[in-house]
């Protein structure tokens, strides 16, 4: 093999390129492990980036593509060097909260990565400088409306430019599952009638387990019921009127799932995107509900005629005719500097670096449709559905409370699928933990 | 039974013994080495074959590629050695003290060190941050190392106390005597007995710190300052594209270090383990 | 006192450097000043903060904060707390039963194999302490694929070959703990295997001939010698263990997050949580006072144990 045999001297030439990188701490180039532009550069900017953002990548297309991106800046900016902070995807709450602390004492980053869902609540703080002249009109108004409503100020300015998106689907395999299920009685009777066509198989898989991506992907059932989880004043509601009747609802769905075999006990350890695609490989899943950014590695590690079976429909709702909501994260580029010059230079960067050129580099869903049209990366007539999925995009809340709401929910998902808890049960608790918390915070 | 016999029965119930450590302790380490010689397309099928269809050292590139990566191995080194160095000097007089000195309370105190010990390190380790952060002192290499020391000095002081007990009084008698302050005997005479002492802890300590991991999470974050312990959780990708088989390479690489200095002194080590500390 | 002889610097200043003085070096005050220094304020002076902060309503997220009794009650009136408590005390205790016995089982053998001169000894000692230096995050991670609850999971895959049915290692409540504990003592075991082993070392090779002489097994000569003859580093080594084991949650985080539901959130996890997601730095205070209780009231136990063994 090819790849086999080119390892070892890629390991010596790596090395060499590490040590000498090391070794000299930096050097003159125009892209170092913590600079973007040259040394000598008159003006200068400090830029937060998230480390899968960066040139440091671990996934190495990403790595490349962006050391890519960031050398053209460079050379195209030459007045200007970045000095770039990294931070690790993995501490993203941490890192956010930090940020938004510095930002208080006014010792923030002039740019940096801000998550989606904490936007708001920098909005709210006053911590992000309006973007909005630095923008063409239809850049902005060509974004989703969800993404809008975040990046978005009551005053009608841009206070940070949303690149990256995502969203959660169903995938099926359609020799098992032929027809898209579009209720929840629909989907488990599906995932019943799969598990009769082939004993391997479980019907319907999905995130259960003690992480983010167990609230995120379900409340999507939660939301197509028209549930809200926090009021305008950031204070939690999910467990009150008629949103106490959507929950519950969505923890019995899950429950009943587990109860009548369509799904196995272990979703409630599922805490790992990866997961449905371990299963698929196996051959022992029929319908998993995932993210858009699963497609390319399921065609990438399926053979062609495996691939082929699996199809992407939207998430199925309660009832025929609820409407069609689906969980949308990503990443956002703010900018914290007083100084004109160096909002405008971050406007700047995220133009040229990250909104579409970036999703490219990434495959994550850019949130214009315009973007879509433009790149090549998006022509694959999958992409048209998720285009059209999100439509439906929902963004969690950008609330204090949110970390500590979705601490809560997890704990009763996994309550609820383990036996340990009723939902009403699981609900209670996860209502007074969370307002216990969002007093707390509000004191 | 005969004597032959017996041993013939204790030497296969110390196979025994083996065969099961190797098991429960080997098996998961191969399967660390399988994942990180694998695809990506390969990670997810999981059958009992070990070495994959196509194995591929593209892992261990990758990790290396990522300039960072030793970086973070650096890092781990500087505050390993600066907190077990650190630990040493700031505890060796006071173990001498203990061991040497009679004052009122020495015991107490003694015990009250050891007691240290039993603080977490995640209880100092938060307001620390905050009192850091006061001082611009987060996301630095000395203030995470100042509290590397803090927090490897009970069990270094232990250990030495143990050691300066195994060496007889009356050599550093001997030495004032001579006209030595009991400063220079210590310095001069007892410090270089106890040489092994010192280097069996300063490893035991050293490999401790290397595997420190709430402390530089919350008191570091620039991804040019961290450990490998820390380092280690960017290899582990996005959920948008898994990369165990880099994070298992990353993972090999990452212990490396500590095996091999612990394998090349480790008869030195267990014998200055001996012939002190432990008969306490 | 020193300062109190009072009549000018110099005298004051020779008498405390004299043999006598509080500065002497046959007192202990310099000898013990940079272990004083260090301690208080790397650990005297932020315990003394957290019991601060504890009596405050501090977050992460606000600068200012006031004293208020309110997050002490809130935090150890929540019925959470004790079933957190509850899941660290089996997590901690078992572990360091399974630590301790592993460790020790492994350094009598290694012991035996290093005296009798068996081949085989260092790649075992090696293989052990390699789990120990593994970094955390790692070891939950390679356990988590092993331990994985379908069927292609490799250890349900091992008791397939085997003949065995699969086992739900994560998903039900009691299975997960088991789990947790099983990684931990698979990380953990080596620090006691080393301990374990040097003070198998030490023992006199004089006493067992002894009893041998007198006639006595392998079972009692362990018995009445080897254990008796550990019993100062079994104490040392559970203290160490101990708290080492209170501190885990690297290894937690990625192998099951704390779930299903709370089953493995220990108190380490639950302290990080609270801080981390919920931003309250006065709730996680109170935590920390917990932990700092828990660790105060063992270490008074350990203590009582360390001197009946009279090794202090």
């Amino acid at each position: 093999m090819k790849r086999w045999a080119a390892g070892p001297a890629r390991v010596a030439i790596v090395l060499l390129v590490v040590f000498a990188v090391v070794g000299c701490g930096g050097g003159g180039g125009v892209l170092t492990l913590d600079r973007i532009g040259r040394e000598d550069a008159p003006k200068t900017m400090t830029l937060q980036l998230n480390n899968s953002y960066t040139h440091q990548s671990s996934t190495p297309t990403w790595a490349d593509g962006f050391e890519r991106l960031f050398t053209k800046f460079a050379e195209d900016h030459p007045d200007w060097k970045l000095e770039l902070k990294i931070v690790p995807d993995e501490q993203s709450t941490q890192a956010q909260a930090r940020l938004l602390e510095q930002a208080r004492a006014g010792r923030a980053p002039d740019c940096a990565n801000v998550d989606s869902f904490v936007v708001a609540q920098f909005i709210e703080q006053d911590a992000l400088q309006p973007m909005d002249e630095y923008f063409d009109q239809e850049e902005i108004d060509g974004l989703f409306p969800f993404v809008k409503d975040v990046v978005v100020g009551d005053d009608g300015k841009l206070y940070a430019y949303w690149w990256a998106t995502d969203l959660r689907l169903l995938y099926r395999r359609s020799d098992l599952v032929p027809e898209a299920p579009r209720t929840w009685d629909e989907l488990i009777r599906a995932a019943q009638e799969a598990e009769q066509k082939d004993s391997k198989v479980d019907g319907y898989l999905f995130n259960g387990g003690r992480w983010e991506g167990t609230v995120f992907d379900n409340l999507a059932h939660f939301w197509s019921q028209g549930g809200e989880l926090v009021d305008g004043q950031g204070k939690p509601i999910f467990h009150e009127g008629q949103n106490r009747e959507y929950m519950l609802n969505t923890m019995e769905f899950l429950k009943e799932a587990v109860d009548s075999g369509a799904s196995p006990e272990r979703v409630a350890t599922i805490k790992d995107y990866s997961e449905f695609e371990s299963a698929a490989q196996a051959g022992t899943v029929a319908m998993f509900q995932g993210g858009d950014f699963q497609y390319p590695p399921l065609e990438e590690s399926l053979p062609p005629e495996e691939f082929k079976k699996w199809e992407v429909s939207f998430i199925p709702t309660m009832n025929q005719g609820d409407l069609q909501r689906t969980g949308t994260g990503g990443w956002t580029m703010g900018a914290f500097s007083d100084d004109p010059e160096k909002v405008e230079m971050c406007a700047e960067f995220t133009k040229e670096v990250y909104v579409g050129e970036g999703n490219q580099v990434t495959g994550q869903l850019p949130t214009n449709p315009e973007i879509f049209e433009q790149e090549k990366k998006f022509q694959d007539p999958i992409y048209d559905t998720f285009r059209e999925g999100l439509k439906e995009g929902e963004a969690r809340p950008g609330v204090p409370v949110y970390p500590e709401i979705s601490n809560q929910l997890q704990i009763a998902i996994g309550t609820v699928l383990t036996g340990e808890a009723t939902p009403e049960e699981a609900l209670d608790e996860a209502a007074d933990a969370s307002m216990a918390a969002y007093e707390q915070q509000s004191n | 039974m005969g004597r032959r016999a017996q041993r013939r029965v204790g030497d296969a119930m110390t196979y025994l013994v083996f065969f099961f450590a190797l098991l429960f302790f080997g098996g998961p380490l191969l399967w660390l080495l399988s994942l990180s010689i694998r695809t990506q397309q390969e990670i997810f099928i999981t059958s009992l074959r070990l070495i994959p269809e196509n194995p591929t050292f593209e892992n261990y590139t990758e990790v290396l590629y990522t300039a960072q990566f030793s970086v973070f191995l650096l890092n781990s080194l500087k505050l390993a050695l600066a907190g077990s160095i650190g630990a040493l000097v700031v505890s060796a007089p006071a173990a001498y003290a203990f061991s040497r000195l009679t004052f009122r309370g020495n015991k107490l105190f003694l015990i009250g060190v050891l007691g240290l010990q039993m603080i977490s390190p995640l209880v100092v380790v938060i307001p620390l941050y905050r009192y850091f952060d006061r001082l611009n002192l987060v996301d630095s290499h000395f203030s995470t190392a100042m509290v590397y020391i803090a927090i490897l000095v009970p069990l270094a002081t232990w250990m030495l106390k143990g050691f300066f007990d195994g060496v007889p009084p009356a050599l550093d008698e001997a030495a004032m005597v001579d006209g030595c302050t009991r400063f220079g005997a210590f310095r001069r005479v007892t410090l270089p007995l106890i040489l092994p002492g010192l280097t069996s802890t300063f490893v035991l300590t050293a490999i401790l710190a290397w595997g420190e991991f709430v402390v530089p999470y919350v008191l570091l974050s620039e991804p040019s300052l961290l450990p490998i312990s820390i380092g280690i959780l960017n290899f582990q990708g996005n959920y948008a594209s898994n990369s165990t088989n880099v994070l298992a390479a990353g993972g090999v690489l990452a212990m490396l270090p500590a095996i091999a200095t612990f394998v090349i002194l480790q008869r030195f080590i267990v014998r200055a383990l001996t012939s002190g500390a432990i008969k306490g | 006192m020193a300062s109190r002889a009072g009549a000018g610097t110099t005298p004051t200043v020779k008498r405390a450097l004299s043999p006598r003085g509080m500065l002497g070096e046959n007192r202990p005050t310099l000898w013990l000043a940079p272990l004083l220094a260090v301690v208080t304020l790397f650990y005297l002076y932020p315990a003394f903060e957290v019991l601060r902060y504890s009596v405050t309503n501090a977050s992460l997220l606000d600068p200012d904060y006031e004293y208020t009794l309110e997050t002490f009650t809130r935090v150890l009136s929540d019925p959470v707390l004790y079933k957190v408590i509850r899941t660290t005390a089996i997590f901690v205790i078992a572990s360091i039963v399974l630590q301790l016995l592993l460790g020790l089982m492994i350094a009598v053998a290694v012991n035996r194999a290093s005296k009798r001169r068996l081949p085989g000894m260092v790649f075992m000692r090696s293989l052990v302490l390699s789990a120990w230096v593994m970094p955390g995050v790692v070891i939950g991670i390679v356990w988590a694929i092993i331990l994985n609850d379908a069927d292609y999971g490799l250890a349900n895959l091992l008791l397939g070959a085997v003949g065995l049915g699969s086992v739900q290692w994560l998903a039900t409540p009691n299975t997960a703990l088991m789990s947790v504990i099983i990684a931990n003592v698979w990380r953990g075991t080596a620090f006691s295997m080393i301990l374990q082993y040097a003070g198998l070392q030490s023992i006199p090779e004089e006493l067992y001939e002894a009893a041998e002489v007198d006639g006595a097994g392998a079972l009692q000569s362990f018995w009445y010698i080897t254990l008796p003859q550990l019993r100062p580093i079994l104490m040392i080594n559970i203290i160490l263990i101990t708290i080492s084991t209170l501190n885990t949650f690297d290894m937690i985080l990625p192998l099951t997050g704390g779930g299903p539901g709370q089953a493995t959130e220990v108190l380490a996890l639950r302290t990080y949580n609270v801080i981390f997601q919920n931003f309250s730095l006065a709730g996680g205070a109170v935590l920390a006072v917990v932990m700092l209780a828990i660790a105060m009231a063992l270490t008074l136990i350990y203590q009582r144990l360390l001197r009946s063994e009279g090794s202090l």
